[in-house]
């Protein structure tokens, strides 16, 4: 039987647990799987899971799990895992979920596989997992029992299934130390960000070297305005001072899924590629028709993008805006 | 008797107000830090010939120049006549032997005498008058005192002959001296015209005497450091930066100048001998575009600064902390608006080489203080760890050239005849990609024997030098040398002038020895040996220069051959060692440039020729120029020499 | 404060992944190396808690003997002192680089004392586990934050902070500690090259761990299939706008 960490905001399922489920499934040879959730709004959060191959759920209930605290995450896994023995243990890629199974995995002493996009066999699990953000991928057994693995984000699709019934929920509350506590949220602190944050657009324009200077963003960011969208950058922009890091978009920066991404200038370093490539479409406005970029994109356009992007700008203005 | 006394006490009081300064100033200048200048001393020789008696950097200004030629060439003829004004002063009846007595050298005296003053009249009309741009900045009213001064020696001299000759004090006929005969007009032979005399005489001592006290404080001074500073001037080609010496210890090691007891002896010498003349900030592409540097007020800022703390450090002031250079004398900006594109040091008539100035000083910001623009430090640290300042892997350096069956040179591989060294540019710009595609192909059209390095090839560590990154420089050209050196290269091709510069200027200091040659001259030469046939087309080209192509390094004629070759030449105004930079040197390529666009002046400049190509022979000058057509939007298409060869061909 | 610092030499790829025959690694050959970045920026905040709080900064890597160069970079931004753990260049899983951590940290217990904090990289860049920094610090028994883009230290307590939606979450726990950093937290500095001199003449130990048997035991390396993709030209120059508009529209952005 394999066990998935779910992760939820309140009654809402995280998108990238219900991929982490699709994975899971397959490795269940389409049995149904098993669900934790941790911390408040679980129950809720359970009953959408029906749809998702989740047989049973277990929520695990405790005041001092309001705020997250990946040791007491960890506890909470292990415990279920004792009791449960599982075959596997799946979590998805996020911060959390690494972060967690990584706790488990030391506590274990298990070997823990990181962001997989496949896996396959049984007893060692053969896994293929990424390297460089995505840009590499390594095939590798896992000698661990359970196999303790995450879910590479949009690496697998969330598949829904009609007409299955509501999971079983099975509350628990985990038996937690003050160790288990010691590192848990101590305080919120609330940033203006003006504008959508790049985690959350539907289109990015984003510059790199051939912007050419922090003012000759403006013309990026007049298009994004228009389409509601963000501006992002590459890591050289950030090293130039002309960008903050938040903005920067890359395999050490932001990882990005918008509908479209626009890279304006962009040479297409695997640095960066493995940071957009969750993006559905990828258009590249470049000069060098023999870019990198190129071969990472779905849509070119060869020119100078001085000229390119307020040409799109004024396209778009002139059939009456987006 | 009183006379004698009374010379000897004006001359004591003058000679030990002008002995002081001197001592002071000489102190200052052995402050410096070593430079090497005393090799090559024939060359040494000729230069002082030719720049300081001959004048010739004076005269790239013609008139300026005939102005300053008469008043210099004046003063050395009527030196002698100082000597003879004392003599006089003391005893009327005695004179300098022989020269004294002489006629002809009376008759050179008048002369001469006019001329200065025809001089000095120039001068000041050009001051007063025509006020030219590049006096802005200097000192003016003390160029009008010293004007005057020299007015004033002048004229004393001419009224003494004048009123000697009224009283028939001439050794030779009056004739012989026409001017100061036609004054002695205004002289009757009587007792006021005596005492004129020694009134005259006296004046003109008087005036010299407290000349000499004030010469050493003011850019008079000129007259003695100009000829010691073009003395050591550079004999080596003027892309060649003096290395830095990291073999050293601690306590020897420089790292460019951040203070005044960094400079070196020859900097200080530097500013000590500036006039203010402003030749260089007329042709400064930074200053005319609107920004912050002028060579001229970066020396003499730099200048101020010497006396500022020099004098403190000469007597030894326990606890004195003299000020950083930057931005204590001069600001960031200054320090970086630079291209050294070298149009100032090439102007300037007393050998001042400001270019060194700015290297040492960025040399200290980066190397010590790490203190540069934020966005060349992306360049810096991808020159450093991916070998190139694209930041790219060396592994796609030779895409282009795996596209033409272009050879890449293996280790273990024979040498060719010629290494075609690519550069960074051609390699990752696609713009500067075109030059070396055009290059590849009608090498291999002409049958020579070449290949190229391919990843072996890094950056030569010309944006680094430039940058003032000094170590980081020399490590590449150490790694450079030695590749080179295994394959056993003896003959370099390269089609960008910062390559073609460094390897061949500034590589044999690091103990890389090659002939090292560009592209266009590789080129023109096939095309004279018929190796290569292009048909000749109509259409008018203006070619650019590049700085480091003909000003640093005199290579004026084969890329004309090549543009006359295919189509119809149109020179621009400021062309051949008076090019204007493209914007790009100095790391420019890689820092923004604030106010004002250097590409986009000389845009204009070439697109006013009406010719429809801008012919070009540096792969940063294609794409900066490039840039300035596509931002300014003229009709000019920017393209390599190369490519227009390889299209006449076809 | 004493502060250790674990760091990984990492290839600067660029744009195509190129493998050896065997299939087991990058082809290195003719490509540049660096600090994995999340890395570099953890030595110049170990640094900068240093100049704040006192102490000195001991740098790690666990590579081959090719890797002191990076603890050179790491000693020029700041660093006391190196440790390179030499390995053939051959892979290590998180568990054993995991292991030879623990004893090199051990050793460095017996002769100066425990360190206050130890700095990893949230991931290295190219084999990107995520989990060292985690496996070393339930192994010594201490808390342990992730994904750092804030950290501070004061009266004992590291101020740990982590950038979410909406904000920052931050933690506050007692030192001795373990975090993870993320580029970003700070612009490492660039060092002057009096620094640079310098860093050669500290000293930098190495030893020659032994690698035990890996359980996840990397099999072959492959490129993905998104790689070689031909974009479709949608026009040259400005011209291309319209061309542009329409595939925004058919994707529903505009």
């Amino acid at each position: 039987m394999v066990l998935v960490l779910v992760e939820h905001d309140g009654p809402e399922v995280d998108e990238l647990s219900l991929q982490a489920l699709a994975l899971a499934r397959e490795l269940a040879t389409g049995e149904p799987v098993t669900a934790l959730l941790v911390g408040g709004g679980g129950r809720e959060a359970a009953a959408a899971l029906a749809a998702h191959g989740v047989g049973t759920a277990h929520i695990a209930e405790d005041e001092r799990l309001t705020e997250y605290a990946p040791g007491a995450w960890a506890t909470s896994v292990i415990e279920l895992v004792d009791r449960l023995e599982p075959s596997a243990v799946v979590a998805a890629g996020t911060n959390r979920g690494n972060e967690v199974l990584g706790h488990v995995a030391a506590r274990m002493d298990q070997p823990f596989a990181a962001n997989c996009i496949q896996v396959a066999g049984e007893g060692p699990l053969e896994v293929t997992r990424m390297r460089w953000g995505g840009s590499l991928l390594e095939e590798a057994r896992l000698h661990g029992d359970p196999a303790l693995l995450s879910v590479a984000p949009h690496a697998v699709a969330a598949l829904a299934v009609d007409g299955a019934d509501a999971p079983a929920i099975e509350a628990f509350t985990p038996t937690l130390d003050d160790a288990d506590l010691l590192v848990q949220v101590a305080e919120h602190v609330s940033t203006e960000t003006s504008g959508v944050s790049l985690a959350e657009a539907k289109v990015i324009v984003s510059g790199g070297r051939g912007v050419g200077s922090a003012e000759g963003f403006g013309i990026l960011e007049e298009l994004a305005g228009l389409l509601g969208g963000a501006v992002g950058c590459s890591r050289v922009v950030t090293s130039s001072g002309w960008r903050p890091h938040t903005d920067q978009v890359g395999q050490t920066g932001t990882k990005v899924s918008p509908d479209l991404y626009i890279a304006c200038g962009i040479s297409g370093a695997t640095q960066h590629i493995a940071g957009c490539k969750g993006a559905k479409k990828i258009l590249a406005i470049n000069s060098d028709a023999e870019a990198p970029i190129m071969a990472s994109a779905d849509y070119a356009v060869i020119g100078d993008l001085t000229e390119v992007v307020p040409a799109v700008t004024a396209e778009l203005r002139k059939a009456g805006g987006p | 008797m009183l006379g004698a006394i009374a010379l000897t006490a004006a001359l004591a009081v003058s000679g030990f107000l002008f002995g002081r300064r001197a001592k002071l100033l000489a102190d200052l200048v052995r402050l410096g830090k070593p430079a090497e200048r005393s090799d090559d001393l024939p060359r040494r020789t000729r230069n002082e010939a030719v720049i300081v008696l001959g004048q010739r950097k004076l005269l790239q200004r013609l008139v300026p120049g005939l102005i300053h030629a008469a008043i210099f060439w004046g003063f050395l003829v009527l030196f002698p006549t100082i000597l003879i004004a004392m003599i006089g002063a003391v005893d009327r009846d005695a004179t300098l032997p022989w020269l004294g007595h002489a006629g002809w050298y009376a008759l050179m005296v008048d002369l001469f005498a006019v001329l200065v003053l025809g001089g000095v009249v120039g001068a000041v009309l050009i001051r007063k008058v025509q006020r030219p741009a590049r006096f802005e900045g200097s000192h003016l009213g003390e160029a009008d005192l010293i004007l005057g001064l020299i007015a004033g020696i002048v004229s004393t001299l001419l009224l003494w002959h004048a009123t000697r000759i009224a009283l028939d004090l001439n050794e030779w006929p009056a004739e012989w001296s026409p001017v100061s005969n036609a004054l002695s007009g205004l002289f009757g032979n009587d007792s006021v015209t005596e005492v004129f005399e020694r009134v005259f005489v006296w004046a003109h001592v008087l005036i010299i005497l407290s000349f000499l006290a004030y010469l050493p404080h003011s850019k008079h001074l000129h007259i003695v450091t100009a000829a010691v500073n073009v003395f050591f001037g550079h004999t080596r080609p003027g892309g060649r930066l003096e290395p830095l010496r990291f073999d050293v210890a601690d306590a020897e090691m420089r790292f460019g100048a951040g203070t005044v007891p960094d400079l070196t002896w020859k900097q200080t010498m530097d500013t000590f001998s500036c006039t203010e003349c402003g030749r260089c900030q007329d042709v400064c592409p930074a200053f005319n575009t609107g920004k912050e540097l002028s060579p001229k007020l970066l020396i003499m800022a730099l200048r101020d600064q010497v006396f500022a703390d020099g004098p403190k450090l000469v007597r030894g002031e326990a606890g004195f902390e003299p000020q950083p250079l930057v931005p204590g004398a001069v600001t960031d900006d200054v320090v970086w608006d630079c291209v050294t594109c070298g149009a100032c040091v090439r102007e300037c008539p007393v050998s001042i080489e400001h270019v060194d100035h700015i290297i040492d000083l960025r040399r200290h910001l980066v190397m010590v203080d790490s203190r540069f623009p934020a966005e060349a430090e992306p360049m810096l640290r991808d020159v450093e760890r991916a070998s190139n300042p694209w930041g790219r892997p060396q592994t796609e350096r030779a895409d282009w050239a795996e596209r033409l069956g272009v050879r890449v040179l293996e280790p273990g591989d024979p040498p060719p005849d010629v290494l075609y060294w690519v550069g960074c540019a051609a390699s990752f710009d696609e713009r500067a990609r075109t030059a070396a595609e055009s290059t590849a192909k009608l090498l291999a059209a002409a049958g020579v024997d070449f290949a190229i390095l391919g990843p072996r090839e890094s950056c030569t560590g010309d944006p680094a030098r430039r940058m003032g990154n000094e170590y980081l420089f020399q490590s590449y050209a150490e790694q450079n040398v030695k590749t080179l050196n295994d394959a056993g290269v003896t003959k370099v091709v390269a089609s960008c002038p910062h390559c073609f510069n460094t390897i061949g200027n500034e590589y044999p200091d690091f103990g890389g020895d090659y002939e090292v040659i560009h592209h266009t001259e590789l080129l023109a030469g096939l095309v004279r040996e018929g190796r290569l046939q292009p048909n000749a087309a109509e259409g008018r080209i203006t070619y650019h220069d590049s700085c480091y192509l003909a000003r640093h390094n005199d290579v004026l004629s084969d890329p004309r051959e090549l543009v006359a070759a295919v189509g119809e030449p149109i020179e621009m105004e400021r062309s051949g060692k008076r090019t204007f930079c493209c914007g790009a040197g100095g790391a420019h390529m890689w820092m923004e440039e604030r106010a004002g666009k250097i590409n986009e002046e000389r845009v204009r400049e070439a697109a006013e020729t009406g010719a429809e190509t801008l012919a070009v022979a540096c792969p940063f000058c294609t794409v900066m120029l490039d840039d300035g057509v596509r931002q300014r939007g003229d009709e000019l298409r920017v393209v390599d020499v190369s490519t227009l060869l390889a299209e006449a061909l076809m | 404060m004493r502060i250790l610092v674990c760091v990984k030499r990492v290839p600067l790829t660029g744009g195509r992944m190129v493998l050896t025959d065997d299939e087991r690694a990058l082809e290195t050959r003719h490509l540049g190396f660096t600090i994995s970045p999340h890395e570099e920026c953890g030595v110049e905040q170990a640094v900068r808690l240093v100049e704040q709080h006192g102490g000195d900064v001991t740098v790690l890597t666990l590579g081959p003997a090719e890797a002191e160069e990076q603890i050179r970079d790491s000693l020029a931004i700041g660093g006391d002192r190196g440790i390179v753990l030499v390995t053939g260049g051959e892979e290590w899983d998180p568990q054993a680089t995991t292991g030879a951590i623990l004893d090199a940290i051990e050793a460095e217990r017996a002769s100066g004392g425990a360190h206050d904090l130890i700095i990893f990289g949230n991931e290295s860049a190219d084999s990107g586990n995520y989990q060292v920094g985690i496996r070393v610090a339930r192994a010594l028994g201490l808390p342990v934050v992730t994904g750092l883009k804030g950290l501070s230290v004061e009266d004992g307590f590291a101020r740990c902070e982590q950038e979410v939606p909406g904000g920052r979450d931050v933690y506050r726990v007692p030192l001795p500690a373990v975090v993870s950093v993320l580029e970003g937290i700070n612009l490492p500095r660039y060092p002057s090259v009096p620094a640079k001199l310098r860093a050669r003449q500290k000293p930098v130990e190495t030893s020659t761990p032994e690698r035990p048997e890996a359980r996840l035991e990397m099999v072959r390396l492959r490129v993905p299939p998104g790689q070689g993709k031909q974009a479709e030209i949608l026009g040259n120059g400005p011209e291309a706008a319209p061309a542009v508009v329409d595939v925004m529209r058919g994707l529903g952005v505009a």
